[in-house]
Formats: structure tokens, C-alpha cells, sequence
């Protein structure tokens, strides 16, 4: 439910690697309340929070101070380093 | 003399004549070298005459450990296999994991050097201070599997074998040597160049001791790391998926190979993804003295064991549009099967269908088509057909091609991109161009750095010198000192650990700076070996792959949608990173590079083909 005069957006959010088993899910759409930061989602999803990890939205590197965009699709990934 | 860490040993075997002989080596050459992928170099620079031919008698097949390879620490079961390489006409290598790593060491030898041509099919079978060459003719043209099975049968399961399939015996020209505990290694044609040699396997058992300054203390330190590894590693759940996490974060990006690395992404990646290939194992395998086992194994379409990483998939998968697991695990197993290179094999198969695609050759091949894929890599193996144009490589093919045909092979030198498209990523395509046995991503894997920690569209010069700090570790430390690079970048264990090894087992007090030195003096020497090969050697060899520049071929939409690589910036990059590493516009060390690296006798030895600034 949202609060009224509050606006709501939709995000697509992709979960990578061994992190679905911390979030329980690889993909899923969510409804957020306006604003919220990279950052903020972050810690509404089961992910230990010492665990080195990177986002992109909609495939481009995001910083955990940037807010959230109606539409966006958000990838969150453990840091790799290449076969 | 014994020197502590090294055996002292290596061991030359001479397939012509059958001569056997165990040499030493200097404190010298030990220093300066280290082992591993230093050895090779230096071995291969000193032995071989320019021009020779890759598949000849002259050529050199170079089996190379390292101080702490085989001993009981954090991954050091891995191999170094170098030759001259068929496919590229440098110095080819590559590493594999493999029982052979502690078995040879334990045989008191720090690697082998084997030459000329046997005149029938041979195997070595190598006891400690017995070498026995033997007849093959049991085992030639059997598969890499039936091959190694047969040699576990007769010598018992202990031993350490590395083996070559059909590939390697039809010197297809990325064939690669395998080994069932471990995989496979030596993508520029190092399995061609042991077919042509007509040497089937190498079995190897030992019962001695490596000597070590610190025994109590290495085996301490060691086995106490080993846990802590595996520790880091279930708590994070790394090999859950291992490797093949990452297809998933390149399909975000638009950094997959899709369709000749045409496209970067695709709707149906998610069907070969690492959570879709966990939840299809069946097996778990890793090479000797590993604690985080990145091999998972699956029933392929035929249903029987493959075992699979993220550049299979990606290069067998997606780069061919072929999104069913089973279908891929099969076309690995065939490339295993056989001995030949998966990167490679997906590179040349995707170029192919690509090629009919734009109707530069006839042929019956499309992407997506599984089957076709698997009779064209059993007609590669045997150089049947149409498999006979396949075996030599994207570039070759491109040449008999022509037009346009080099402008989209995905190869720099020779040697086929691994799984990373970089039509917009310049970091890593600057890293694949400048790999000093072609486009590999061993060497500098640039592109998570590139894209999270940098802006994508820079060609600036912290991207150059973040390239050769990883080329200075993985191309490096990790390939002379020989060990798997994995605890350090997948888990962040720290590399002050490596140093401590070596130290340990060593008793010498050098420092990691120490160590990277010894990667910048083995990668000015294997662009040396280029030049004396190549005397009018030029930059253009350290460019990536023409279609990477084309803004026709430019994603139409996705994060990178209308950009492609800009030739003038990547110019300024390549010169960056040929002023950090003190080499001239051509990408060839200086004369004054090659003097601080201790290269002296070897700049003397170039300036008879070639000139340094």
C-alpha cells in the first residue's frame, strides 16, 4: 500500500550470482514509494551489507546516492574478477 | 646446486633421437625467471631460431612450474604448457590445472623441454629419475578421455597425465592440452604443436621431497590458508555458481558475446545463466590443492558429464545463439573430447555463420543450429571438409576469405577474443589488443574496474595503467610464480599471501614490487620474441578487432545503444599504455626498458632482425 500524495514507481530489479541466495529471488518487479536512493533499495533487500557488490542501472554503473527513476531496471552483482 | 623452492631440474627429452637428459639450472636463471611462464620464455627465446616452423621438429614443447606449484597452499595445482604457437607465431602458453603440477615437482623436476619429431606415435611415462618414451598406438586417436582413462588403467589413478585428443594429433591450430584433473590450457595451438611432435600424453608420478627453506613453516602457513580459502568461500558462495555468475552481469552491461559479438546482450541469455547451470549439477570438480572449486559439471544434451565455465558458455552459448544448456554442455564436451580450445571453437564457429550470414562464403551453417555446430567440430578435429578451412582459425579463414572478412574476426594476432564484447568497452579491448599471446582475458581483466569504477567512454591513461597492474599480477605473478589466480580475485584474498609463500619456501625476502619486475622483464621479453619473429613489427598488431570501431555495428538500443570504439582515442590509449610500460610507438620495449629490466644480452640478440629505439 502507498501512503496518499506520495508517488509511487515501478523498478525491474535483477539479483546475479550467489546474491539470489541471500534475496531469495533473481528477478522481480517492485513498487517503491518516491524518493528512494540506490543506496536505500540496497538495504531493503537481504544482502549482507560488508559484502563487496556493484549496481547498474539499466546496465550502466549507478552510485548508492542516486535516486531511483520510474522504469529503471537495477542489476545488483558481487564483485567478479574474470575466469 | 639444490636451492630451496626449486628442484634445480628440468628435465630434456629429445622425441627424435630419444635421448634423455636431466640438466640444472642456475640461481641465476632461477632469480631472473622464477618459473612457470618465465621459464617458458626464457627457454623457448634462448633455444629457438626465429622463422622456424611452429609444427616442425625445431619447435619446443615447454612444460614449466613454479616455486610454490604442487606444494599444499591456496591453489597451486596449475601448469604452465609454452611453445612457438602455430596459430599466432609467437610465444604461445597457457596454464591448466593438473596432477602433473605436484607429481613433477615431486619427480625433482621444475619442468620439461621436449624437441624434435618421435618418427611413430609416443607417450613419456616419467618415474622420478625413469623416463620411458612408449609406443601410443593404443591411444592415438582415441579422445582426450579414453585417452587419459586408458592411462589411469595402466598406471593407477595417482598419476598426473596431461594428453592431447584428435585435435591436437590433426594439429588443428587452437588445439589445447588437457587433463581430466583439471582442464585444459595452451590456447594458441600448444596441443598442435604436441601432436606434431606425435606425443600422445605425458604420465608422470614422483615420491621425492620439494626442497623448501621453511618445511614445518610452509606446510603451516599452507594448509592453514587452504581452509581459510574455503572458509571465504562458502561464506560467500562464489563456486555456487563459480565463473558463470558473471554471464549474467555481461548481459546487463552489454559486454556478452552474441551472434560473432555483434550484439552484447540477449533476451534469452538467462537460459544458460550460472543459477540455471547450478541447478543442472550433477558434479563438482576442481584441479589439485584447490578449496574453491569452480568446474560444474552437467548431463549434456547426449547425456553425459561436461563440465562447464563462464567462457564456454559464453563463446559455445551465446556467441552462437545457442540459449540450451544441455546443447552447450554438449559442444564443450566435444571441444574437451577432442582437445580443442572452446574459446576458439566459438570464435571460429561464430565467424563462420557470420561470414555465410553476410554472404562473403556459401555454406550451411546459422547461428542457433546446435547439431550443425556439433558435426562442424567433430569435422574440425578431423580436418574433414569444411573442417579442414575451420581448424586453422578465425584469421586464417578471414584471409582466404577476404574483402572485408579480417574487419570481423574477433582475434588479435591469431589467437580468438575470449568472451567479453568490447565494442564499447575500451579498457578491455585495449587489454585483449595487447596481450602478449593474443586476444586473452587471462592476461588483464579490466572490464569490471572499466565499467563500474570508471566512465565507460574514457580512453584516458588510468585505464592503460590499470591494464598492465593486472597484466603485472595475472600475466605476471600468477603465470611464473604458478598458481590459480582465483583466491585473489573472485575471494580478495590478499596477494601478500603469495609473496609469503614464495618467501617461506624460498628463504628469500622479496617484497611483491620485487616480483612484478619479473612480469614487466617477461612481458618486454615475449614482445621481444614478437619483434625477432617479426622483424617490421608495428602497432597495428595491438589493435582489437576492426568491427568494434564500425558505427554500423553499433546496438541499435541497451546502455551502450549508437556507440562504438573511436580509432583516434584508442590511439591515445595505446600510446598511454606504451609510455607507462616504456616501449616505443611500435609497442616494443626501448633499448633503455630492456637494459633496467636486466635484458642486455637479449636487446643484443633482437638488433640482429630488428631495431629498439
Amino acid at each position: 500500500m502507498f501512503r496518499v500524495g506520495v508517488e509511487a514507481m515501478k523498478i525491474k530489479l535483477k539479483i546475479i550470482g550467489p546474491l539470489i541466495y541471500e534475496t531469495g529471488f533473481s528477478e522481480k518487479e517492485l513498487e517503491l514509494e518516491k524518493p528512494i536512493t540506490a543506496g536505500q533499495l540496497l538495504s531493503r533487500i537481504r544482502i549482507q551489507e560488508n559484502r563487496p557488490k556493484i549496481m547498474t542501472r539499466n546496465g550502466k554503473a549507478i552510485s548508492p546516492k542516486e535516486e531511483l527513476e520510474d522504469g529503471d531496471r537495477i542489476a545488483i552483482c558481487p564483485l567478479y574478477s574474470g575466469g | 646446486m639444490p636451492m630451496n623452492g626449486w628442484t634445480g631440474h628440468l628435465l630434456r627429452i629429445n622425441l627424435t633421437t630419444g635421448s634423455v637428459k636431466k640438466e640444472s639450472f642456475t640461481e641465476e636463471f632461477a632469480k631472473s625467471w622464477i618459473g612457470g611462464r618465465g621459464f617458458a620464455l626464457k627457454i623457448l627465446w634462448d633455444e629457438l631460431k626465429p622463422g622456424i616452423d611452429p609444427l616442425g621438429p625445431d619447435n619446443k614443447l615447454v612444460v614449466a612450474l613454479g616455486p610454490i606449484a604442487g606444494i599444499p597452499a591456496p591453489n597451486t595445482g596449475k601448469t604452465v604448457v609454452a611453445a612457438k604457437s602455430p596459430l599466432t607465431g609467437g610465444y604461445g602458453d597457457g596454464n591448466l590445472g593438473t596432477r602433473v603440477t605436484v607429481e613433477l615437482r615431486k619427480a625433482g623436476y621444475d619442468g620439461l623441454i621436449i624437441e624434435g619429431q618421435a618418427r611413430s606415435p609416443v607417450y613419456l611415462n616419467i618415474v622420478d629419475d625413469r623416463v620411458e618414451i612408449l609406443p601410443a598406438d593404443e591411444i592415438w586417436g582415441k579422445g582426450t578421455y579414453d585417452t587419459n582413462e586408458w592411462l589411469y588403467k595402466k598406471y593407477g589413478k595417482g598419476v598426473g597425465v596431461l594428453n592431447i585428443g584428435q585435435g591436437g594429433e590433426n594439429k588443428v591450430l587452437y588445439a589445447v592440452v588437457r587433463s581430466l584433473e583439471g582442464r585444459a590450457g595452451g590456447r594458441p595451438g600448444i596441443g598442435a604443436v604436441m601432436g606434431s611432435k606425435n606425443l600422445k600424453a605425458i604420465v608422470v608420478k614422483g615420491s621425492k621431497s620439494i626442497p623448501m627453506a621453511d618445511p614445518p613453516g610452509m606446510k603451516a602457513l599452507g594448509a592453514g590458508d587452504l581452509r581459510k580459502v574455503q572458509e571465504i568461500d562458502k561464506k560467500t558462495g562464489w563456486s555456487v555458481q563459480g565463473t558463470t555468475g558473471v554471464l549474467s552481469w555481461c548481459n546487463e552491461v552489454a559486454a556478452l558475446p552474441v551472434r560473432n559479438m555483434r550484439k552484447t546482450s540477449h533476451p534469452e541469455a538467462w537460459k544458460i545463466d550460472g543459477e540455471r547451470l547450478n541447478n543442472a549439477r550433477i558434479a563438482t570438480y576442481g584441479c589439485p590443492n584447490c578449496t574453491m572449486r569452480c568446474g560444474i559439471a552437467i548431463h549434456d544434451h547426449e547425456g553425459r558429464e561436461s563440465e562447464l565455465d563462464y567462457e564456454n558458455v559464453g563463446m559455445l552459448g551465446s556467441n552462437l545463439e545457442i540459449f540450451d544448456l544441455p546443447q552447450v554442455a554438449s559442444l564443450n564436451y566435444l571441444c574437451d573430447d577432442y582437445g580443442v580450445d572452446t574459446i576458439s571453437a566459438g570464435g571460429v564457429l561464430g565467424f563462420y555463420a557470420d561470414a555465410i550470414d553476410r554472404g562473403a562464403i556459401e555454406g550451411d551453417f546459422r547461428f542457433g543450429d546446435a547439431e550443425r555446430a556439433k558435426e562442424l567440430l567433430r569435422m574440425t578435429a578431423y580436418r574433414e571438409g569444411v573442417g579442414n578451412f575451420l581448424a586453422d582459425g578465425t584469421m586464417r579463414m578471414a584471409q582466404k576469405i577476404g574483402g572485408d572478412a579480417m574487419d570481423y574476426a574477433i582475434q588479435v594476432k591469431g589467437l580468438e577474443c575470449s568472451a567479453y564484447n568490447c565494442k564499447f568497452i575500451p579498457g578491455m579491448a585495449l587489454a585483449f589488443a595487447t596481450s602478449p599471446i593474443g586476444a586473452h582475458h587471462k592476461e588483464s581483466w579490466v572490464i569490471m574496474f572499466e565499467i563500474t569504477q570508471t566512465s565507460r567512454e574514457s580512453y584516458g591513461p588510468e585505464k592503460a595503467q590499470k591494464v598492465i597492474e593486472l597484466q603485472r599480477i595475472r600475466g605476471g605473478l600468477f603465470e611464473f610464480i604458478v598458481a590459480c589466480r582465483f583466491p585473489w580475485i573472485e575471494l580478495g584474498w590478499d596477494l601478500q599471501h603469495y609473496a609469503d609463500y614464495f618467501n617461506t619456501i624460498t628463504g628469500m625476502r622479496w617484497t611483491l614490487d620485487d616480483l612484478f619486475k619479473v612480469g614487466d622483464r617477461i612481458y618486454a621479453l615475449m614482445k621481444l620474441f614478437w619483434l625477432r619473429e617479426y622483424p617490421d613489427w608495428n602497432r597495428t598488431k595491438d589493435y582489437p578487432p576492426k568491427v568494434w570501431f564500425d558505427p554500423s555495428n553499433a546496438d541499435n538500443e541497451g546502455p551502450i545503444a549508437g556507440q562504438v570504439l573511436e580509432w583516434d582515442k584508442y590511439e591515445k590509449l595505446l600510446d598511454s599504455f606504451y609510455e607507462i610500460r616504456g616501449w616505443d610507438k611500435r609497442g616494443i620495449p626501448t633499448k633503455k626498458t630492456a637494459l633496467g629490466l636486466g635484458l642486455a644480452e637479449e636487446a643484443a640478440e633482437v638488433e640482429k632482425y630488428g631495431k629498439l629505439e
